[in-house]
């Protein structure tokens, strides 16, 4: 996934012919299997002798966001209460009327904007 | 003064070089060199799949194929329950199986015994199917010739929840040998499914897990989801996830 990132964002400063990348702004969706920590780590290790080297990366979290098309609660995934190990676990569940939510929001991978020097 | 021969009155000025013809630019405003563009881009790195999967999803359907994902951990049984459906539905439907697999093709063999059309995919290092492999293996069946396509993705229960096929129906399965945490563990991959098949339920004593609390998990996170506790190598438990899948 952070190769296609880095690839993107070459691309794109290949476009304009930018000599370095300064700013780097993504968000990823909290629903995603990435983890902002390790896209860090090697968004670092694949820009090394890029233009894309020592930019800075800014990552924004995004909440999964559900909506229930029975009741049209639309809200933060809920969490409810493992009765037998109490450890939380997301759930489908309308916290409103116990009917099942969509999920809307919180499943991408986006690279929002990026700042370069031309 | 002669009327005829009145003097231009912009005699000096450098319009005078002008081509009254040519458009008046006012000329390209480029970046100068050093300075800095911030450009909104706005790119969903996971849409391109998405969108490949949509398209796959509009093929399947215009041939009439109900294609199902099975998915779920390694060694859950994926394989094994695959085997028992085509022995239940090979009689209504004509069956082909897409095998999902690092670099082998020993699932893919074990299907072909069944004389089922299967094509194995090879991902590499890859863990997880995505939409442009299932596009280009299935350009190489002829769709008009099948009714229900198995696609088989690699054991593995976090990557394939975020890279959709283009299915219509998914089956995730997991086994008692995993142990009782497996369902809320991974709650995203199962938000997704369907059915739910708990297999090697004949090993659930020996495990010390309880299959009803799984089945109440598969049904907190997700209460869509059905969940059918099997058994793959008898065939317990799979008459009704065929039903389940609606076939």
């Amino acid at each position: 996934m952070t190769t296609q990132i880095v690839e993107s964002i070459l691309k794109e400063a290949d476009k304009r012919q930018a000599k370095r990348v300064m700013e780097v702004d993504l968000i990823v969706g909290s629903l995603t299997f990435l983890n902002p920590d390790q896209l860090r780590f090697w968004f670092g290790v694949l820009a090394k002798g890029t233009i894309l080297e020592k930019s800075h990366l800014r990552i924004k979290s995004k909440e999964g966001t559900v909506r229930c098309l029975q009741c049209g609660f639309e809200g933060i995934l809920n969490c409810v209460d493992d009765p037998v190990y109490h450890i939380p676990v997301p759930t489908l569940l309308c916290p409103k009327c116990r009917n099942v939510v969509e999920i809307v929001d919180g499943k991408e991978c986006t690279i929002k904007s990026i700042k370069m020097v031309i | 003064m002669d009327l005829f021969h009145k003097e231009p009155i912009l005699k000096d000025c450098s319009l005078w070089r002008c081509s009254p013809l040519k458009p008046k630019t006012k000329g390209v405003v480029k970046a100068d060199e050093g300075e800095i563009y911030d450009i909104e881009l706005d790119v969903n790195i996971l849409k391109a799949n998405e969108k490949l999967a949509e398209e796959n999803k509009k093929t399947l359907s215009e041939y009439g194929v109900t294609a199902v994902d099975v998915m779920g951990s390694i060694g859950s049984g994926k394989t094994s329950l695959i085997e028992k459906m085509i022995e239940i539905l090979r009689d209504r439907y004509r069956i082909s199986v897409f095998k999902g697999d690092l670099t082998t093709t020993i699932d893919a063999e074990m299907i072909a015994k069944h004389g089922v059309e299967s094509v194995p995919i090879n991902t590499g290092k890859e863990c997880h199917l995505d939409a442009n492999l299932v596009s280009k293996a299935l350009r190489k069946i002829d769709l008009s010739k099948i009714d229900v396509l198995f696609i088989e993705n690699v054991g593995n229960l976090i990557c394939p929840a975020d890279f959709p096929l283009g299915s219509e129906k998914r089956i995730i399965v997991i086994s008692v040998t995993e142990g009782p945490y497996m369902i809320i563990k991974h709650p995203f991959i199962f938000m997704d499914a369907d059915v739910v098949a708990i297999n090697k339920i004949d090993l659930a004593q020996a495990m010390e897990v309880d299959i009803n609390k799984l089945k109440l998990d598969v049904g907190s996170i997700n209460p869509k989801a059905v969940p059918v506790p099997t058994n793959c190598r008898t065939g317990e438990g799979v008459p009704e996830i065929v039903k389940a899948l609606g076939l």
